[in-house]
């Protein structure tokens, strides 16, 4: 299938269960614990999406997400963000954030928004 | 004094029945006019206040007075005769120190008339009023005194003014009386011992004389009136110091208890700068000067700045219904403000006839139970002042204790002034303090709210994924243990799962007040305040009871302004509205009845949004909504019924602090730069008209 998502969070329990529940459903998973490494990871693998949290040690969700639009402007990517800050969903949705996902997530919410993603992939790519 | 000598001088001459007589009565005669004016000329001095600079003057003049007093009783050099003239059988014929007596006389009496004209422009109302009084009697004595010079020079002018002297007297104790030029119980005692001490002094050598002639003339001679002359001389010496004695004496006696409570008062406003406490300040000044003085009643009235109006602070003793505030357009304040001195409800009562307007300020002033009304000033400024009731005793207040009064007003302004300054900056350190730990505590529950968050977050996610396999797997070998395990294992993971979302949102509500950029201003719509604020309030007040309809158009400008604050002022508002509504309900039951919050807007392309939230809860009346934006005023009373409210805080009778409203004014008026007002009628509703700057309007 080949589509692959990145994962992106300074949190280990987080990085491992969202793993497993995307392998569990065929998708290619990396994982990144900072900015730094998702930013290579974009650069050398290509993923098709990414769940990028906000709040980070080192540089934040947002910046993050404005050195990953230099290098690749059509990842989709998913922001998780633990508050209702308006002041950085308003930032991300300029630099072309593609949907929210609020801590602590619902399993299911995670599921229809990530899956969504790669079926509408899936459908471009048979067209 | 003199006066009276000299009148029964005249009675004398005029009874007179033959020439030694009549001599004897016109000694006695000029005796009392002779000191008239080293008098007038002392009284001149003490009036206008410059008796210490001239002493000197006043001291010559005293010993020219003595010596023309011991010539004029005993040598011929004074009166050296009397003879018929005009109508008079006896006159008195000058002798050559009585042409001194007359240059004296004229000389004084017109620089007296020149130096009381003089400073009359100088002088406090209060004074110029007494001096028009001194100088008209002064004119009349003079012209009364002055016509007995003419018979003596040999000009034919009847002596007739001389009895306008008579008037002289009663002018100078009308004025006495009316405007209390010294206290009228020392004067009488000082007339009473001064009387006494001088028919003592000077009466012992005339009865030494009278009785003891023919002895005297037997035992010592031809020179017998020598003896009687040097006692009375020497008596003379004495005499002033023997008055100065006696008068202190009576003085300390009669003025015991006044000297007393001036001297505590006095003290009192020494140690009063020290207090820091306004309440407990002002409470002291009152008792001190009501115990002390023993007045039946006292109050103080101080500026509030603020509402620009004059309170009660504190007040002792009984009166029926004393005013509370006293507003600056009131004819007693305006007075104050206007002659900064104290006001006596006696001298207004007299003065009325010179001002007729002068009527309704007495009855101000009586309604107040003011006797006495002491202004406290700063710098001009009227901060506050005293009101005195009568004394117990029944006494008037003289002079002595005006003075005591105005320095203990002028002192209680002082510390006055010291403690309101030190109650605002202790206020300040608590809010600097206060504001400090709010930070603290703000920064440790975002970094809090943040780190529990992540724990939610994680533990959801891997409930969420673990019940995910569960609900992958295939279970179609397992036996019944196994399936009821599973089906265990997955009945507390969702509930894990459900115990997480919930602590997820009480950690949001939590992050929604440190939240960041919270302390700056962003363009703000009237939809996300109003859900914001229902999102708070909704923890206080039963939002199913209260219909909220949002009537604008969804296109209005967005605000510019904070939002924390907004919602502050909308919850306030809100939470307001439903107390009022509550109220409403229980106080009429009436039936039907549901409590509503209707939100308008108005905007008119003018920068401004206008929002209007108007509720039918049960009103303000009248007298008090101008008061609702002052802090500390409530009308609320404990509307809700224990239990009726949603949180716990609730459920004990809640009374409102009054604060609400002026920290919403503040929020509105300073921090937006916007305006609120409030129209309101009791039993209808209340509606509060909000103005608020647009967002593009302040760039």
């Amino acid at each position: 299938m080949g589509e692959k998502l990145l994962i992106v969070d300074d949190e280990n329990d987080v990085r491992e269960w969202a793993a497993k529940f995307f392998r569990k459903r065929k998708i290619e998973v990396l994982t990144a614990s900072n900015g730094e490494d998702a930013i290579d990871i974009v650069n050398k693998d290509r993923p098709a999406a990414m769940l990028l949290d906000i709040t980070m040690e080192g540089i934040d969700g947002i910046e993050t997400l404005r050195r990953v639009r230099e290098v690749d402007k059509d990842i989709k990517v998913v922001m998780v963000t633990g508050s209702e800050d308006k002041d950085a969903m308003n930032q991300t949705r300029e630099l072309g954030a593609y949907d929210y996902i609020h801590k602590p997530l619902k399993m299911s919410e995670l599921e229809s928004v990530v899956l969504k993603i790669f079926e509408k992939e899936k459908n471009e790519k048979k067209d | 004094m003199g006066v009276g000598i000299w009148c029964f001088g005249c009675y004398l001459l005029l009874v007179s029945q033959n020439k030694i007589q009549a001599v004897f009565a016109s000694r006695i005669l000029q005796f009392g006019s002779i000191p008239i004016p080293i008098l007038q000329l002392h009284f001149a001095y003490l009036f206008i206040d410059i008796s210490k600079k001239r002493r000197g003057l006043l001291y010559a003049g005293y010993v020219l007075t003595f010596i023309l007093l011991i010539s004029d009783l005993f040598t011929p050099f004074f009166i050296r005769d009397v003879s018929p003239n005009l109508y008079f059988l006896f006159f008195p014929v000058a002798g050559p120190l009585y042409h001194i007596f007359t240059i004296i006389y004229f000389g004084v009496s017109f620089y007296w008339i020149y130096l009381l004209t003089k400073s009359i422009p100088s002088l406090s109302p209060l004074k110029r009023n007494q001096a028009k009084y001194v100088a008209i009697a002064s004119v009349i004595g003079i012209i009364g005194g002055g016509s007995t010079f003419f018979l003596i020079y040999n000009i034919p002018f009847p002596p007739f003014p001389a009895l306008l002297v008579a008037l002289y007297p009663l002018i100078i104790s009308y004025a006495i009386l009316k405007y209390r030029l010294m206290d009228i119980r020392l004067v009488i005692t000082r007339v009473s011992i001064f009387v006494a001490v001088y028919t003592f002094v000077l009466g012992i050598p005339f009865v030494l004389a009278f009785w003891l002639k023919p002895w005297l003339s037997a035992v010592v001679g031809f020179y017998w009136w020598m003896l009687p002359l040097g006692m009375m001389g020497l008596f003379a010496t004495i005499g002033p110091f023997v008055y100065i004695y006696l008068d202190k004496k009576t003085e300390e006696r009669l003025f015991k208890r006044q000297r007393r409570y001036q001297n505590t008062l006095k003290q009192a406003s020494l140690g009063m700068s020290r207090i820091r406490d306004l309440d407990k300040l002002l409470k002291l000044v009152v008792h001190i000067v009501s115990r002390s003085v023993r007045i039946n009643y006292a109050g103080i009235y101080l500026e509030d700045k603020e509402n620009n109006i004059y309170n009660l602070k504190a007040s002792r003793g009984e009166l029926n219904k004393p005013a509370l505030s006293l507003s600056p357009d009131n004819l007693m304040v305006k007075q104050l403000i206007a002659g900064k001195e104290t006001l006596f409800l006696d001298e207004i009562k007299s003065r009325m006839m010179d001002a007729p307007d002068l009527e309704s300020l007495k009855l101000e002033m009586a309604a107040l139970g003011a006797t006495v009304v002491v202004p406290s000033l700063i710098e001009g400024r009227l901060l506050g002042f005293m009101v005195l009731g009568d004394k117990c005793s029944g006494e008037i207040y003289t002079k002595d204790d005006m003075e005591v009064f105005t320095v203990l007003a002028n002192q209680a302004a002082l510390a006055i002034e010291n403690a309101r300054f030190f109650a605002e900056s202790k206020e300040m350190q608590e809010q600097i303090s206060q504001a400090e730990k709010m930070a603290t505590i703000g920064t440790m529950a975002d970094g809090l709210s943040h780190q529990i968050n992540n724990r939610f977050h994680a533990l959801s996610l891997i409930s969420g994924d673990v019940l995910d396999s569960i609900s992958l797997a295939d279970t179609a070998n397992y036996n019944d243990e196994q399936k009821e395990l599973l089906g265990e294992i997955k009945y507390g993971l969702e509930r894990i799962q459900d115990n997480v979302i919930q602590g997820g949102e009480v950690v949001k509500g939590m992050l929604k007040y440190t939240r960041k950029g919270d302390a700056g201003f962003g363009q703000v719509s009237l939809d996300e305040i109003i859900d914001a604020t229902l999102d708070m309030v909704k923890y206080k007040i039963k939002l199913s009871e209260i219909d909220i309809i949002r009537d604008y158009p969804k296109d209005i400008p967005k605000v510019k302004g904070n939002l924390t604050q907004l919602q502050e002022v909308f919850f306030n508002l809100i939470d307001n509205a439903y107390d009022a509504a509550m109220e409403r309900k229980q106080a009429f039951k009436e039936p039907g009845y549901r409590a509503r919050i209707k939100i308008t807007t108005e905007y008119n392309n003018n920068g401004v949004l206008k929002i209007d939230l108007e509720d039918n809860g049960i009103g303000v009346k009248e007298e008090d909504y101008k008061k609702l934006f002052t802090p500390f005023f409530t009308t609320k009373v404990s509307s809700r019924k224990p239990g009726g409210g949603g949180l716990a805080s609730d459920s004990q009778s809640r009374k409102g602090t009054g604060l609400g409203l002026y920290v919403i004014k503040k929020i509105v008026a300073d921090n937006h730069k916007g305006k609120i007002n409030v129209l309101s009628r009791y039993r209808q509703g209340t509606r509060f008209k909000l103005e608020l700057p647009v967002a593009w309007a302040i760039g």
